[in-house]
């Protein structure tokens, strides 16, 4: 059984890394941590965007976002990216990669989840903080940057990385419109080895699992550190720092 | 420095003039007319819920008002303007929380510093040695690398007068600053603001502490349902307050 797994990654290694590639399109891990971290990377700014929107005091802003983030949230990730893959193209006429429409659909998907954390970490916040900074004479924008979403966000630590880390997993979902990502590869892999799905989706799981773990793992690190510092380094009376609960455990 | 010592030279009152304010249906301020001239003290006192936090809080615009005007030396505070004027408006008016409200995620330093900043554009470095010399004036230059949550609440809201004094504004307004403090750290707060009174600062704090409305205002404003019923030098308004109701309300205090 060991033996099996390790025969089957000396055998396909690169295809598992690194896809087609030369010859084809990049795949395999490569491909996956690059569709993560573009997913994550944009997914972020645009959570803030929509958050900031459905806070927003005009309703021409706050109601069509509103409508965005909860038909969004309310419809399987499987049937957007499908819609993106078909619909868009037939809109358009326009040739869109399977990359592209997987990236979009992650980041809108993503985004939406992402901006009700972000909101609830804002809101968490009270009134007391906004307050004080208009009372200083802050803008509303300047108060936002500078004092409520440093605060909003690191209160959310925990559930952002929980949403970061469903974006990778929701990746995997690209397999269905032929996105050439790790599960493709290990798929390309079962289908020629025939007899051995168990030890290649055994791989499979075990390489999500580490880059997971991994995010999971640097995330606790940074907020560590950023308590410690708050708490000074006498590590005495720490202020306790409010972590509201895991508002996005559903989709987890 | 030089513009703040420009506008306290001048000749600065606050006037409101029939000043209504409500919660929907709720009248929660009616026809307040009052002034404050400039380097006096005003203590607003009267029972919870009489609406002392929404008359205070509409001096910097925290809350609109539903008609009246508040004027600070001439400039109506609540008429139609940029939000980029209103901005500079309230940085010229302190205002000092029940709950301290300090940036948690700063530092003690930073807290006071981070404003003229911001706001202001005076240069970090210059910003960071004034505010080092504002929070040796309230007794906390050790304290300068401290987060707030590793502050009592007294020395808190010290940083946070010493926030306030930072944009050096010619008024300071206080909302019930001592009310969320254990009884052993009132004292050091009255005693920063009894120093700002002394210097001449224009004030306006609204506080249950009597001793200190006695020693250091030079008026009392008593507010009740929403109404300013009696305005009156301190020794007078606790001798022989004239309002029914202000006169129960001290017999209830003194309890
Ligand atoms: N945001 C609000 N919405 C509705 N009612 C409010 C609001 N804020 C205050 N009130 C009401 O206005 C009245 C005056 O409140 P406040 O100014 O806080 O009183 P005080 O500071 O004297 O205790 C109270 O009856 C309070 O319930
Ligand atoms: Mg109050």
């Amino acid at each position: 059984m060991i033996n099996d797994v390790i025969a089957i990654i000396q055998d396909y290694w690169l295809l598992l890394l690194i896809g087609q590639y030369p010859n084809g399109p990049l795949g395999g891990l490569a491909n996956t941590l690059i569709l993560s971290a573009l997913s994550i990377m944009l997914a972020f700014p645009v959570a803030i965007l929509l958050a900031l929107a459905r806070l927003s005091k005009w309703r021409l802003l706050r109601w069509p976002v509103t409508a965005l983030v909860y038909i969004t949230r309310g419809v399987p990730l499987l049937m957007l990216i499908l819609w993106s893959y078909f619909l868009v193209p037939l809109w358009t006429g326009a040739d869109v990669p399977s990359f592209v429409t997987m990236l979009t659909t992650l980041v809108v998907y993503q985004g939406a989840f992402l901006s009700e954390v972000v909101r609830a970490g804002i809101v968490a916040l009270g009134s007391g903080q906004m307050d004080a900074a208009r009372a200083l004479g802050h803008s509303s924008l300047g108060a936002m940057r500078f004092i409520i979403l440093p605060q909003a966000l690191y209160n959310m630590i925990p559930s952002i990385i929980s949403t970061f880390v469903s974006t990778i997993k929701d990746t995997t979902l690209g397999y269905v419109i032929n996105v050439p990502d790790l599960t493709f590869a290990a798929s390309q892999v079962n289908n020629q080895l025939l007899t051995q799905p168990f030890q290649v989706f055994l791989i499979l799981a075990v390489v999500y699992y580490a880059i997971c773990w991994s995010l999971t793992h640097v995330a606790n690190i940074v907020e560590r550190r950023i308590t410690r510092r708050r708490a000074g380094l006498s590590g005495g009376a720490a202020p306790v720092a409010l972590v509201p609960a895991k508002i996005i455990s559903e989709q987890l | 420095m030089s513009t703040s010592a420009a506008w306290t030279q001048q000749l600065q009152t606050i006037h409101l003039s029939d000043v209504c304010k409500s919660y929907g249906d709720y009248p929660v301020l009616k026809n307040i007319d009052a002034e404050v001239a400039r380097g006096e003290v005003v203590v607003i006192c009267g029972p919870s819920g009489s609406g002392k936090s929404t008359l205070i809080r509409t001096i910097n615009r925290l809350e609109e008002i539903n008609s009246g005007s508040i004027t600070l030396d001439g400039q109506n505070i609540h008429a139609a303007m940029r939000t980029r004027e209103l901005n500079l408006l309230r940085s010229r008016i302190g205002f000092v929380f029940q709950n301290f409200n300090l940036f948690p995620h700063l530092s003690v330093v930073e807290n006071v510093a981070m404003s003229p900043i911001r706001v202001k554009g005076v240069a970090a470095n210059v910003a960071h040695e004034k505010a080092l010399k504002l929070l040796d004036r309230v007794g906390l230059a050790d304290k300068a690398r401290a987060y707030p949550g590793q502050l009592s609440g007294g020395q808190q809201q010290r940083v946070a007068i010493a926030r306030a004094l930072a944009m050096e504004p010619p008024v300071m307004l206080f909302d019930e600053p001592t009310s969320a403090l254990d009884p052993e750290m009132v004292g050091e707060v009255l005693a920063v603001m009894k120093s700002l009174a002394s210097e001449g600062m224009t004030m306006i704090c609204v506080t249950h502490e009597m001793g200190f409305a006695r020693d250091v205002a030079d008026r009392i404003w008593f507010i009740d349902a929403g109404q300013i019923l009696e305005t009156a030098p301190p020794d007078e308004f606790f001798k022989t307050p004239r309002h029914p109701r202000a006169q129960r309300f001290l017999a209830d205090l003194r309890h």
